[in-house]
């Protein structure tokens, strides 16, 4: 049996990914199943999907903790989480990135695979969707599949939920992944700290269970406390402004959904790129096209 | 009120999770900017719950309670008159969406307003239950592709009209219901602060576009709320002690303008697109009808 965890966004596809593997471990004779982490994601936040692949019939229905195999589909987010956490020895990372395996560093010597899907995703498909080429890489690092058990699962996958014609161009973009995959291994030198949850006991609860704004060892809670979550790594176009242009008429202000254009007074205006998750309304609404969204 | 006027103390901070280029989010801080700190929030299963706040985080500055999909105005409600019986000087307000109003939260609704409770109650319209994955609700437009009315060979879209709440609201005899759009921000802002200043039962229904449930470039989210008040697809109106005015006139464009924006009237043929131009051209030749009589 092996076990794959996806890392990837909301929006990213890392659910299709885990079905499509699934599909085309399947078409292999094997037994297999995907299946997405359910939470409250939003699209653009960090989530994860699993797949679990078996010669005999699988009878485990959880999630997977301690992965043979994990793949990053945006490798920002190798920089925010543990990704190797729960990797089974000798168990190996593949990532989206234009780097090196040799210049990732994932706090934990691994055996690692690179591929610049996102490259190869605007290239095939115009758009940065990493899902599909990701598998190609995965074929090729791993040796458990054949591409084109992959290519026939993209295809299987991807046309239920849209045309024909672009399941196929995902299944190219996996094909020409396949061949551009570079194995190597990670070097370890950052460490991640386990992150902490907020347990209190019954005794340690407020009065009427309402939550004050406080510190406790998981950083702040309560009313105001997500001021802590830093949203910025979200965001693939970062708005810049143009001081020049700008006439403080406060549309970006005022419509900004982040509250992340701050007011310097009464003359200009700053943009916090901590919290901005780049979705472009500022740009759209500014009547003297004074910000411009750039690939980050 | 103007935009410059607002405060600039955020009692909506950053650091939410919504979507990018989320409605729902502009209303909720924009609203937080205008009634201020002396504000209980109230909030039945919603996005804005969800992307405003899982236990123990939260993005409100302000005292929140997450109630029940189908009682926060009766919960709103009661806290309104525990704080009179305090004497303490506060304000309520209810933020739910579309499903939380027209549908589950209709009947606590509907009884909140015919006691004229001291309320405010915010729906912030995306038109579908978003936060469940995108399931028709009963303030779905007509033709709307969602997981409950999908695009196939028997159905294409949503068959039935959008639910006109504001106007069962208006029934009610409450003292303010108004309508608006976070493309029209004065228009907006004079609403917010007209049903703060008032007492009594106050509706406010809040036209917030969704990218993720609506499939757009989230970059246009106040284009398409102000497309929509454009085409007459949305209308902005306020009742207050029982004058209704238009504050808006739509230019009524064609209501192709406002849904070629948007996957989830791609399906769309030109006899659903007429179906749909119908509705609004007979919904306005109503309303202004009203007006003049």
């Amino acid at each position: 049996m092996y076990e794959v965890r996806f890392h990837g966004r909301g929006g990213q596809g890392a659910r299709m990914a885990a079905e499509a593997l699934a599909d085309a471990a399947f078409l292999e004779g094997n037994y297999a199943m995907a299946f997405p982490f359910f939470g409250a994601e939003r699209r653009g936040a960090p989530v994860v999907a699993f797949t679990r692949v078996d010669k005999q019939k699988i009878r485990i229905r959880t999630q997977i903790y301690e992965p043979d195999y994990v793949v990053v589909l945006d490798d920002k987010l190798v920089d925010l989480i543990n990704i190797t956490e729960g990797l089974k020895k000798g168990g190996m990372a593949i990532i989206n990135s234009a780097k090196k395996p040799e210049d990732i560093d994932l706090g934990k010597k691994v055996s690692t695979a690179t591929i610049d899907a996102t490259g190869i995703s605007l290239d095939v498909l115009g758009v940065p969707i990493t899902n599909s080429a990701i598998l190609g890489a995965f074929a090729k690092a791993t040796g458990l599949l054949d591409i084109d058990s992959i290519k026939k699962g993209i295809v299987d996958m991807f046309s239920m939920r849209m045309d024909k014609k672009l399941a196929e161009k995902n299944a190219r973009a996996a094909a020409i992944a396949y061949d551009k995959t570079i194995v190597g291994t990670c070097k370890a030198q950052r460490t991640f700290e386990k992150r902490k949850m907020w347990l209190p006991t019954y005794k340690e609860m407020p009065l009427g269970l309402a939550t004050p704004p406080m510190k406790t060892e998981a950083g702040l809670v309560g009313p105001g406390s997500f001021i802590e979550n830093k949203t910025g790594s979200w965001r693939t176009f970062k708005p810049i402004l143009d001081h020049e242009k700008c006439i403080m008429c406060l549309f970006c202000w005022f419509y900004c959904p982040e509250g992340c254009i701050e007011r310097v007074g009464n003359t200009t205006l700053k943009i916090n790129y901590d919290y901005c998750k780049g979705c472009g309304i500022c740009a759209n609404e500014c009547p003297k096209n004074a910000i411009e969204m750039v690939r980050e | 009120m103007k935009i410059k006027d607002l405060s600039l103390e955020e009692l909506f901070t950053s650091g939410h999770t919504a979507c990018p280029g989320c409605g729902g989010a502009i209303v909720a801080r924009i609203a937080m900017k205008v009634f201020g700190k002396n504000t209980c929030a109230y909030f039945p299963a919603n996005c804005l719950l969800v992307f405003g706040g899982t236990y123990p985080y939260n993005a409100f500055k302000v005292p929140y309670l997450h109630v029940l999909f189908e009682n926060s105005a009766v919960c709103a409600a009661g806290i309104s008159r525990a704080l009179k019986k305090l004497g303490r000087d506060a304000k309520t307000v209810a933020f739910a969406g579309d499903g939380g109003t027209a549908d589950i939260g209709m009947q606590s609704l509907s009884g909140a307003a015919e006691r004229n409770e001291d309320i405010i109650y915010i729906c912030y319209d995306n038109e579908a239950y978003m936060n469940t994955g995108i399931q028709r609700s009963g303030s779905t437009p007509f033709g709307a592709w969602t997981t409950t009315t999908p695009v196939g060979k028997k159905i294409a879209g949503k068959e039935v009209f959008k639910k006109d709440v504001p106007r069962i609201m208006m029934a009610h005899d409450v003292p303010y219901v108004a309508t608006a759009s976070i493309g029209y921000p004065n228009d907006f802002l004079n609403k917010l602060e007209k049903a703060r200043d008032m007492k009594g039962f106050r509706y406010l229904h809040v036209f917030a576009p969704c990218p993720t449930g609506w499939r757009y470039d989230p970059a246009k989210t106040v284009e398409i709320g102000k497309l929509a008040v454009e085409c007459g697809m949305w209308t902005l109106y306020e009742c207050e002690n029982g004058v209704f005015r238009i504050t808006k006139k739509p230019k009524l464009s064609p209501v192709t303008d406002y849904i070629k924006l948007q996957g989830r009237f791609r399906h769309m043929t030109e006899e659903q697109v007429d179906t749909l131009q119908g509705w609004v051209t007979e919904k306005w030749e109503k309303i202004s009808g009203e007006t003049k009589g």
